[in-house]
């Protein structure tokens, strides 16, 4: 009868848990995040056109001011009609705007791969990573992806053509979450002024990982830290039970009714000090749990270059709700 | 089947639920999840106790439980009925005698005892053995006088409650059978009792053949209470002289032997305390003077007469009495004898000492000692007037050494041999068991 209610409690966990969706089902999500702009944290430095401020003034249809010529500024500029009504000679300053190169960085490690039958975690990530590259896709930022798993590095350069956030989801659908491989190696080597999205449950090398986001923030890019976690993890179960680490068969830790407690209190304690070390590098935290809409996340995150300045504790979600 | 000793069998089945609900309450690992932040829960010991609905190890608990039932049953003391022992007895075993005598007592009533019969002790007080074993006939203290009158009567009551159950109880009896047991109610409380009673004499020779030695009397020629002895024909089972002059270290070393010596001064030895006034008493009765007799001899013999009292007997037990209550005798415990004195003086002139009173008085205080273990058998005659049996003429009889109960204690033997054998399998099966997990 015990094994009958521990499985019970299991598939009630498992239809809580069940926030991921299908590929079939992705269309929703397109639907849902149709006409969200994922603006540049600050402007940015880049050449080709796209939908970000640039800190570039160019040829741009988009009059930002005059100013007097000088020597060496392209004759091309000069506004001929101003020169004649004035005798001054004027060139046009427009602003530019320019594209930002979006990296995904998602976490297919073995602690992603929970819970167990519904791999929701996993789904909700996925998710999330296909809403973000639509949404970037949107503003014609090229995308890409890099996903850590089992089998090692899975990279997929920044492409901006269409069916680049089909080719993401089908490369997500294809990996099945496992191992134990760091995540901050996968994002060594990426370009300066680049926007990287770090989706992961953060279990791992969390501390190599902000550290290589603050170099990407220090170089002129921008990284967003979505932290997935699932809601067996924020509210375990009530039983007695021997919880397992995925990545670590040797960590076995009993649940009881003291335990849970304690349990609840350090781990809401270090989701704190994780959103403040992020924080305090100027980067983006968002905490997603894995039952809520993949949309919403997009949304906050998509949001965060609105609100950087504000200081949104990271259990705050509901309230952004 | 019935047992011996049933608090072992509650024991034992207190002490097997215990185990059942040990074996639910065992040492377990929960079951495992994974959870891929169990990293911030407190480090605890993986395994802990926790409640099942099914018991755990169920072959240890059920050998574990085995050897707990073989345990107790074998300290219960299991008993299987048996046709043989369709007829109920009551065993009546006298323990008032020392311990020379309880050997022989005790190993006839235990050849005479079968599973299943009352068991009554007797000495002073009668009590019955609930439950009774052959090792019960010894769980019992020994005192200095028996009654056979109180063992009658409880075994009586033992044998109404058996014949309700069984189709014939007898009581069988199992006793020197002194003197000093038997009283004037012992024959009528027998007659109560409608059924068989069967007399099994042991630990003394019927007295028959036991010499009575007459009292020694050191008196002068012609002495009065040297005359009324004479004339009762007393004669002693036990050591008693009677002196009529003053003690002496010869005396005193006698009755350290055991012996009663019972000093009647015809004068007022020294020593003695002078009564404050001399005056007269008109009675004297003596009120116990030593151990009873079957024949109701010991009653109480008073003789009214005109007495003068100059001294009154040193401190000690008051064996008679003047009519004002004053004491007129006393006894002393001096070893394993008694020292009696007698403070009456007889007067010299008249037939006083002639007459049957002052006989039966000289006569019950020149009897043994009171404390004196010195006790005379009954003879054959008496006890068959005492307790008869009811159907077979001759009702005094040896009965065989019987061996019932060795069946039962070879199965309690065996019970433990299993429960040794369950114990070495238990082991084997729990360092499997613990070979597995690890």
């Amino acid at each position: 009868m015990r094994e009958r209610r521990g499985s019970r409690d299991e598939d009630r966990q498992g239809r809580q848990d069940q926030g991921g969706s299908s590929p079939e089902t992705r269309g929703s999500l397109l639907d849902a995040i149709r006409g969200v702009k994922w603006p540049a944290l600050r402007p940015v430095g880049g050449v080709l056109p796209g939908a970000h401020h640039s800190r570039l003034r160019g040829a741009a249809p988009e009059l930002s001011e005059y100013r007097v010529y000088r020597q060496g500024d392209d004759p091309k500029r000069i506004d001929w009609r101003l020169l004649a009504r004035s005798d001054r000679a004027y060139i046009r300053l427009t602003e530019d705007r320019s594209i930002v190169p979006t990296m995904l960085v998602v976490d297919a490690t073995a602690s992603m791969a929970f819970p167990e039958r519904s791999l929701a975690k996993w789904r909700a990530a996925c998710d999330i990573a296909i809403g973000l590259a639509a949404v970037a896709h949107t503003s014609r930022d090229p995308v890409g992806m890099v996903v850590v798993s089992a089998s090692g590095m899975r990279q997929l350069p920044s492409r901006t053509r269409r069916g680049i956030v089909g080719e993401l989801a089908r490369a997500l659908d294809d990996i099945a979450p496992g191992g134990t491989l760091p995540i901050a190696p996968a994002m060594s080597g990426m370009q300066v002024r680049i926007r990287v999205a770090v989706i992961s449950d953060f279990l791992g090398d969390a501390a190599d990982v902000r550290r290589r986001a603050g170099e990407i923030a220090a170089a002129g890019g921008e990284v967003h830290a979505v932290h997935v976690v699932a809601d067996a993890e924020l509210d375990p179960p009530r039983r007695s039970v021997l919880a397992v680490d995925p990545e670590d068969a040797s960590l076995a830790r009993p649940f009881f009714a003291e335990s849970r407690a304690a349990y609840l209190e350090r781990f809401a304690a270090w989701r704190s000090e994780l959103s403040a070390s992020w924080r305090a590098e100027g980067l983006s935290y968002t905490l997603a749990r894995v039952s809520e809409p993949a949309e919403w996340v997009v949304r906050r995150v998509a949001g965060a270059a609105l609100g950087m300045g504000r200081a949104v504790p990271p259990d705050a979600r509901s309230e952004v709700r | 089947m019935s047992f011996a000793a049933p608090v072992f069998a509650w024991v034992g089945v207190a002490v097997a639920l215990a185990l059942v609900a040990l074996h639910l309450l065992a040492w377990r690992r929960p079951p495992t999840i994974p959870l891929p932040t169990a990293r911030f829960a407190p480090e605890a010991p993986a395994r802990m106790v926790s409640p099942a609905v099914r018991p755990a190890d169920l072959a240890l608990l059920a050998l574990r439980v085995l050897l707990v039932g073989l345990i107790s049953a074998a300290l219960a003391g299991p008993r299987f009925p048996s046709r043989a022992h369709s007829t109920a007895r009551v065993m009546v075993v006298d323990r008032s005698h020392g311990p020379e005598a309880w050997s022989e007592i005790d190993r006839t009533a235990r050849s005479a005892f079968r599973p299943g019969d009352a068991l009554v002790l007797f000495d002073s007080v009668a009590r019955q053995v609930r439950n009774p074993t052959a090792d019960s006939i010894a769980a019992t203290t020994v005192s200095e006088s028996g009654s056979m009158s109180a063992a009658l009567i409880l075994a009586i009551r033992a044998a109404t409650e058996l014949q309700r159950a069984r189709d014939s109880v007898e009581i069988v009896v199992v006793s020197p059978f002194g003197s000093d047991e038997m009283d004037a109610a012992s024959a009528s409380i027998r007659r109560i009792w409608p059924g068989r009673v069967r007399a099994v004499r042991a630990g003394a020779p019927p007295n028959d053949t036991t010499p009575a030695r007459r009292v020694d009397v050191r008196a002068r020629p012609g002495d009065a209470v040297a005359a009324a002895l004479a004339l009762a024909g007393t004669t002693s089972p036990g050591a008693v002289r009677v002196i009529r002059d003053a003690i002496t270290p010869v005396d005193g070393a006698w009755a350290r032997d055991g012996g009663a010596v019972v000093v009647w001064p015809a004068a007022a030895p020294e020593g003695w305390q002078i009564r404050a006034a001399i005056d007269t008493a008109f009675g004297v009765t003596v009120i116990s003077a030593a151990s009873a007799s079957p024949t109701g001899s010991a009653r109480p013999a008073t003789v009214v007469a005109p007495f003068a009292r100059r001294v009154a007997p040193p401190p000690g037990q008051v064996v008679a009495r003047w009519d004002d209550g004053d004491p007129a005798a006393t006894e002393l415990a001096l070893g394993a004898g008694c020292v009696r004195s007698v403070a009456v003086d007889v007067p010299t002139t008249g037939d006083l000492a002639l007459t049957p009173a002052f006989r039966r008085f000289a006569e019950q205080l020149a009897r043994p000692c009171v404390s004196s273990r010195v006790w005379m058998p009954v003879s054959d005659s008496v006890l068959s007037a005492v307790l008869p049996a009811s159907i077979l003429p001759d009702s005094i009889v040896h009965l065989p050494a019987r061996h019932d109960s060795q069946s039962d204690s070879s199965i309690a033997a065996w019970m433990l041999a299993a429960a040794m054998a369950a114990a070495l399998v238990e082991l084997l099966v729990r360092r499997g068991a613990a070979n597995a997990t690890a």
